[in-house]
């Protein structure tokens, strides 16, 4: 097992946006999270990462127990050297080309030298087909374009597992495909993943499980062939109505 | 002789007197000000964005004393007031002093709102490819934070050029004092008055430039952030 989350609790003011959500997560699952905008997902990933602070809950990682609500700096530091996050909006760094953009992190997060860390930011690009690209800066790409350098900055520390949220949801339609084209060659390369998207076709064909989130709970939790034949819960059902299938 | 050929003398004998000490006090004042001032502001601005507790109500509090009081009323507690409480300096450091935090107050909130027009997912970026807050900080977001301050840190410089005549009333001799002095011993404040302003004009031109040349150079690089 990879990842243990046991009993995650978040609320924002008054609003409680995740109840109580337990998921385990082995080495080389490619899960997708799925559920209407406000179900809690991207809180759910951003609560893994430290980006939100949890009130309550904890996690067992890469074989290291973590507070999710008190875990100290330095571990938090650790924990972020062994994953990789995918926005959204991209987030590339502004004013880096796409090269440095792979390259940061490995230098002044992971201590690399910069002959080697542009080795591996190469590699990457190449893998994610933006190698042509390396000069550029974020706004003279496309959005997916931006998006395929940042999964390679995600990519770059070599991590254990990697959160996307909503990688595509930012993206105009004739771009998704390119970037769900790069995800999927990650996941059959073995990379652990934890996905949110609105992407069914992803769902149903790249991940190992799907789990449904609704109102800050996890409300069905099953590998996409059952998942999307055979719902068990109302709110799957409901879910899978609305989203057309 | 004529009044012309008598003003076109009084040009050209007091140029050199109001330029020399610009050169050796108005410009170096500026500059050293403007570099202290500068610094102050950038720790200024950091403590209140990292939410560091203690030191951000200070920040505040220096802000607001220095926004909200005359500098020239700076100037004379410094120069005038503290001597009776047993500090005495000199007139040019007292002048530095005051011009540096003076300008470190408005520089600070100049890079305050830089560092906050930086979209926050850079920060969040930066944690999640593994580098700490600090690295964050100063290798991506203060970059693009200095592009957007940029502008306004260029006005903030020449409206310090301008404001060292203060220092005039203080004793300290740099342009206007010395076109002050000249003016009252030859009985012609119109024209050393505006020659001293054609001066601070000439300076505060050459900046605008360089501060054009700058942004240019800066533009570059992509966009500002925001």
């Amino acid at each position: 097992m990879l990842l243990e989350i046991n009993h995650i609790q978040k609320s924002f003011d008054n609003l409680a946006v995740l109840k109580d959500v337990s998921l385990k997560v082995n080495s080389g699952d490619v899960i997708t999270i799925l559920g209407r905008s406000g179900s809690g997902k991207t809180t759910l990933l951003r609560c893994l990462n430290f980006l939100e602070r949890a009130d309550k809950g904890d996690m067992l990682f890469d074989g290291t127990h973590y507070d999710l609500h008190a875990a100290p700096k330095s571990q938090i530091a650790a924990l972020r050297k062994k994953t990789g996050f995918v926005f959204q909006d991209y987030n590339l760094f502004i004013n880096k080309t796409a090269l440095k953009n792979v390259t940061e992190g490995l230098i002044a997060g992971h201590g690399m030298k910069r002959a080697e860390a542009e080795d591996i930011g190469m590699e990457m690009l190449r893998r994610v087909g933006m190698a042509e690209k390396r000069d550029s800066y974020p706004h003279e790409l496309s959005g997916g374009q931006q998006q395929r350098v940042a999964i390679a900055r995600a990519m770059a520390a070599n991590p254990r597992i990697i959160f996307f949220d909503e990688p595509t949801s930012a993206l105009d339609p004739q771009l998704v495909g390119e970037v769900l084209a790069v995800m999927r060659s990650l996941a059959e390369g073995g990379m652990t993943m934890m996905v949110v998207t609105h992407e069914m076709n992803f769902a149903r064909n790249v991940s190992t499980r799907t789990v449904l989130m609704h109102e800050g709970e996890i409300a069905e939790e099953a590998p996409p062939s059952e998942f999307f034949t055979h719902p068990r819960s109302e709110a799957a059902r409901r879910f899978l109505s609305l989203e057309g299938k | 002789m004529t009044r012309a050929e008598r003003v076109w003398q009084l040009l050209t004998t007091s140029f050199s007197q109001i330029l020399i000490p610009g050169l050796e006090v108005t410009i170096p004042l500026t500059v050293i000000s403007f570099v202290f001032g500068l610094i102050i502001a950038l720790l200024t601005a950091l403590v209140q964005v990292a939410h560091i507790k203690g030191l951000r109500s200070l920040a505040r509090f220096y802000v607001w004393i220095f926004r909200g009081t005359p500098m020239l009323v700076q100037l004379y507690i410094v120069f005038y007031g503290l001597p009776k409480m047993g500090l005495i300096l000199d007139a040019i450091p007292s002048a530095l002093i005051v011009f540096s935090l003076n300008t470190g107050a408005y520089a600070s909130e100049t890079m305050r709102a830089a560092i906050e027009a930086v979209p926050k997912g850079q920060m969040e970026a930066g944690l999640c490819a593994g580098m700490s807050y600090t690295d964050v900080m100063f290798r991506l977001i203060l970059p693009q934070a200095l592009r957007t301050a940029f502008p306004p840190l260029s006005n903030t410089l020449i409206g310090l050029v301008k404001d060292t005549s203060l220092a005039a009333n203080i004793t300290v001799t740099e342009m206007f004092l010395a076109a002050q002095r000249i003016a009252a011993r030859t009985y012609e404040p119109f024209v050393l008055y505006c020659e001293v302003g054609v001066l601070y004009l000439l300076i505060c031109t050459v900046l605008t430039r360089l501060q054009r040349i700058c942004e240019k150079k800066l533009e570059r690089r992509g966009p500002r952030a925001a």
